[in-house]
């Protein structure tokens, strides 16, 4: 299968520390990758490394073939991006988010069949501080989506979202992933992750401490249930630290 | 060209709801000429002068705009769209975070130039007043006055580390450049040591660029204030492309 998302021994230090330590990463095309850890983990830090907004210390970082940071605008039409903190301006409605956003990629998905899907049409006029924080992390996924991509990137997916929603979310990347979409996410629901991830990687301080698919995961721990599985695998290591 | 347009249009109307534009840039030029205008009016600018005291205050009060946006909310803006990650985000679409700072200048030089708009309109129909001078060396002047004051302020908005100490710079560089440089306060009611400070400010010598401009001085007596917009802009660019922090 085509490799779309290709990491390489990616390392990266912050001031003498070691976030991302040796960390390999391959995603097959159409389908979906969880990075798993506790918070300051390394997740987003691979993240960003890998779309050329951190520079890494060491390692190799393809996506689609292309150099991030030397293949930035041509890349970018094929990959959207939900960042873990909203960035957006203040004042601002969405509507008018959703339009500049369109109007950065050549080809584009309509914004307000977006909207509709996710239930958001009558809000388009609202000022994007005022919605939910459910509706703001659902508007965030339409913005990574109007680009119709090939890839999206999606730090932590649902944080914030009601059952109802997060359901919602996950049958709609499910029926995306069918169209061939491949999806990197993080995600600290462990009903998510078995829900919609082929393959994860658990983080530990910067290190991988497991990779494979989600059955792999639990088999080769002592427990039955993905959520035991990772806390085994996470607190394991840290056991073995002190 | 289509994005620049739509974030041209959405970035406007943001500024706008921002409300403090329409007033520093639009709304205080206007009341600065109109105060002007009804305590001198006809009044001659000194003793023997040629010119009313009204003539050379207009180019002034004409940068009331300029500083307002060059200073204030152009730094402003780069620092808060830099604090909320929104050029982070440009980083990773096609486009890139200097089309975002391209709009924002020019949504700032728009306010400049319709605060000159409405500055002379004012000007002209309460009180008479002519530019004497050349228009195309008076315009000259005034786009050489942008470059400069809009260098300055995205330079303040690309090293400043947050917003907080964004807006400690801006208030230092705004106030005083307001007061001392001749564009609320008329310079040449200044005692002369004061005179000599105020001719440390970029604005000072941009303001008297263009009050030779409007009075139709020869153009050999603002040489050195040329110079000096010109150096100006040419630093404070070159500084912000090598430092510029975009997040």
């Amino acid at each position: 299968m085509e490799t779309t998302i290709n990491v390489k021994q990616l390392s990266k230090t912050y001031d003498g520390i070691l976030a991302v330590d040796n960390v390999n990463i391959s995603v097959a095309r159409g389908t979906v990758f969880g990075l798993l850890g506790a918070n300051g983990a390394g997740k987003s830090t691979i993240i960003e490394c890998i779309l050329g907004t951190k520079r890494q210390d060491s390692g190799e970082v393809s996506i689609l073939g292309m150099n991030p940071q030397r293949e930035r605008k041509k890349l970018f039409e094929k990959v959207g991006v939900q960042f873990q903190e909203a960035n957006y301006q203040e004042n601002i409605r969405v509507g008018e988010l959703c339009e500049v956003t369109e109007s950065l990629y050549k080809t584009t998905i309509d914004y307000k069949v977006l909207l509709k899907q996710f239930g958001l049409s009558e809000k388009s006029k609202s000022l994007v501080n005022e919605l939910s924080s459910g509706q703001r992390q659902r508007l965030f996924i339409i913005l990574a989506l109007i680009p119709n991509p090939e890839i999206v990137f999606l730090d932590e997916l649902t944080t914030g979202l009601d059952s109802k929603a997060r359901r919602d979310v996950w049958n709609f990347l499910s029926y995306l992933k069918k169209q061939g979409l491949t999806i990197l996410l993080t995600s600290h629901f462990m009903d998510e992750i078995e829900a919609l991830c082929d393959e994860i990687c658990i983080l530990k301080q910067g290190k991988t401490v497991f990779y494979g698919n989600v059955n792999e995961a639990i088999l080769a721990s002592p427990f039955e249930k993905l959520e035991d599985a990772y806390l085994w695998y996470t607190e394991e290591f840290e056991n073995e630290n002190i | 060209m289509k994005t620049f347009r739509i974030m041209l249009k959405s970035e406007l109307k943001l500024s706008l709801r921002g409300i403090d534009m329409i007033i520093f840039a639009i709304c205080m030029p206007i009341v600065v000429i109109i105060i002007i205008g009804i305590i001198y009016g006809d009044t001659p600018a000194f003793d023997g002068a040629e010119y009313t005291y009204l003539e050379p205050s207009f180019s002034a009060v004409a940068t009331i705009a300029i500083c307002a946006g060059g200073v204030m909310g152009l730094p402003l803006v780069i620092s808060d769209y830099r604090h909320k990650k929104i050029l982070k985000r440009f980083k990773v679409t096609p486009s890139s975070p200097l089309m975002i700072l391209a709009v924002q200048v020019v949504i700032y030089a728009l306010y400049s130039i319709t605060s000159l708009v409405f500055v002379y309109t004012v000007a002209r129909l309460f009180f008479g007043y002519q530019l004497n001078g050349s228009w195309f060396q008076f315009l000259g002047g005034y786009l050489l006055v942008i470059l400069s004051m809009f260098s300055i302020g995205v330079l303040v908005g690309g090293l400043a580390p947050n917003i907080k100490i964004a807006s400690v710079i801006t208030s230092v560089l705004y106030f005083p450049m307001l007061i001392f440089s001749g564009a609320t306060l008329p310079y040449e009611a200044m005692p002369t040591a004061l005179q000599k400070v105020a001719n440390i400010l970029p604005l000072t010598q941009g303001i008297k660029l263009l009050k030779a401009a409007s009075l139709g001085l020869p153009i050999e007596s603002v040489i050195f204030p040329i110079m000096v917009m010109i150096l100006f802009a040419i630093i404070c660019i070159s500084v912000s492309i090598r430092f510029f922090k975009w997040e």
